[in-house]
């Protein structure tokens, strides 16, 4: 297990909807990456701790765009204005994907956008390979054509 | 004086008188047949005057009567003119009533036009959104598979199976009504393309499905028109894959694709103006085909002609066809026999 030589990858969670944190905590259980997980439940939630926490952000932002008080066209908005919030790699996490929305999450500066698939075993692996990538610490934003992530092919482990 | 002298001188004075009388009585004469004459000719004036009064009064008379025959014909254009004038009182009033049902047939049109939209609006989000609850079903579906399936009786097992499987279909439905309200919803951006690019792109697309069902596919689509590019993609995909799926058990599929720009007269369809140039567009298939009957119902909304479990499909694809063709102010038609393939026909405005 190569990647558990690292420290744990610290990420924050922004969702209000209890199914989708089942779905996400339970898919990092499940991989080989040490992970801590922080959860806010709205926009404005994680707009306060944000900027509670400026000193010691997490590595990754999970947004949710869907999120009452606040949704995360605005809170990506905000993010891209402060100079510190705007290196937070954000990853976008969406049921479906339309064309507008993706490009303007994309020039709000998102990192990814994940599409998330039906099946449990291709939620795991896009969530896995998306944490490798922000392992890596590549923190350019992708050509476009590279910023949606959908279903890979399900693995057989 | 002697009287001889006396009686000469008295016999010449009568001579004279005499001769006075009768240069009197000549003169007189003379006179007379002046007059006469003049009485002639005054009796001649006489007589024209009278004929000139005849005539006078003739003429008068006339000019009477047209009077008042212009007194009746005047009459008569002032009621002609009064009526005009009614009529044009009645006319402004109906033009009024025109202007404003016009004005109400505009308003309905444009409430119609909203409600068309909020309708499309609606389906759109509405299907957004019916993507979340679908897909945590179909997430906790595939987790109780993957960790329980020991535990589930061997009916459980094909229930969540079939379960799994309605939820799939459903997640398609939904996302092919998601394209088909898009297909209005979003800005129309017309730009002058190949077909060909088009076809041989979808064609590539579609390679592993043609490869898999031995199909050949012959294009000669090499034909510029203002088109919405990624709609003319779609439509192509919906056509070239329909042909692919409804194929014959026992014919490999053969679909010939052709596009040219003729005029609206050496084209066969009636809707089209005849001095217009179109770009035509035939997809044609050897498949199963279906009966005439339905070569219109085939283009609505979840109409399907077979069982889902032998061909599957959601009954949307055709019904986005024809919102793209009206979308470029085209038309559609479909023709076919039962077993005898199918072609469909294209005919958007060229130029």
């Amino acid at each position: 297990m190569r990647y558990n030589q690292y420290d744990p990858i610290n990420i924050l969670l922004a969702d209000d909807d209890l199914d989708d944190f089942t779905f996400f905590n339970n898919a990092l259980s499940q991989i080989s990456i040490r992970t801590n997980v922080m959860v806010v439940k709205d926009g404005e939630q994680l707009m306060h701790h944000l900027s509670d926490n400026s000193h010691k952000l997490p590595d990754v932002l999970f947004l949710d765009i869907n999120m009452p008080r606040k949704n995360g066209f605005e809170c990506l908005a905000e993010m891209k204005l402060n100079i510190e919030l705007a290196k937070l790699p954000v990853i976008i996490m969406s049921t479906s994907v339309e064309p507008e929305v993706v490009s303007r999450l994309y020039n709000d500066g998102a990192k990814y956008f994940i599409r998330k698939p039906a099946e449990f075993s291709q939620f795991k692996e896009i969530i896995y390979q998306t944490l490798l990538l922000i392992r890596k610490g590549s923190v350019l934003q992708p050509n476009i054509s590279g910023f949606v992530l959908t279903a890979p092919p399900t693995i057989v482990t | 004086m002697d009287k001889v002298k006396m009686d000469n001188i008295v016999a010449l004075k009568s001579k004279q008188k005499i001769k006075q009388q009768e240069k009197w009585a000549a003169a007189l004469a003379f006179a007379n047949e002046e007059l006469i004459f003049q009485n002639g000719e005054k009796e001649k004036r006489a007589a024209e005057l009278s004929i000139a009064n005849i005539e006078l009064a003739y003429q008068n008379e006339e000019k009477e009567k047209r009077a008042q025959e212009l007194a009746v014909i005047v009459k008569e254009l002032v009621f002609q003119n009064e009526e005009k004038e009614k009529r044009a009182a009645e006319l402004l009033i109906a033009n009024i009533e025109l202007a404003f049902q016009n004005e109400e047939k505009e308003k309905r049109a444009a409430e119609l036009l909203t409600v068309n939209k909020e309708l499309l609006a609606f389906t759109y989000i509405s299907s957004h959104d019916l993507q979340e609850p679908l897909r945590k079903i179909q997430t906790f579906i595939s987790i109780i598979q993957a960790d329980d399936s020991q535990s589930l009786s061997e009916s459980g097992q094909h229930h969540f199976d079939r379960i799994k499987a309605a939820a799939k279909r459903m997640q398609q439905l939904i996302e092919d009504l998601l394209a088909f309200s898009r297909i209005t919803t979003t800005e129309l951006k017309f730009e002058v393309t190949n077909l060909d690019a088009i076809v041989k792109d979808v064609c590539a697309e579609l390679k592993d499905t043609i490869t898999e069902n031995h199909a050949t596919i012959i294009t000669d689509a090499v034909c510029e028109v203002k088109i919405i590019p990624f709609q003319f993609r779609q439509l192509l995909y919906n056509l070239i894959s329909n042909a692919l799926k409804f194929s014959r058990h026992d014919l490999a599929p053969a679909i010939t694709i052709t596009a040219n720009i003729a005029e609206g007269k050496s084209l066969k369809n009636t809707k089209l103006s005849p001095n217009k140039s179109y770009c035509h567009i035939a997809v044609k298939d050897n498949g199963i085909g279906f009966e005439p009957r339905f070569n219109e119902r085939i283009f609505e909304v979840f109409q399907r002609l077979h069982n889902k479990e032998v061909y599957a499909g959601t009954g949307i694809g055709l019904a986005i066809v024809k919102k793209i063709v009206e979308n470029h102010n085209g038309f559609i038609t479909a023709s076919s026999e039962l077993n005898e393939g199918a072609t469909f026909d294209i005919y958007i405005p060229a130029a």
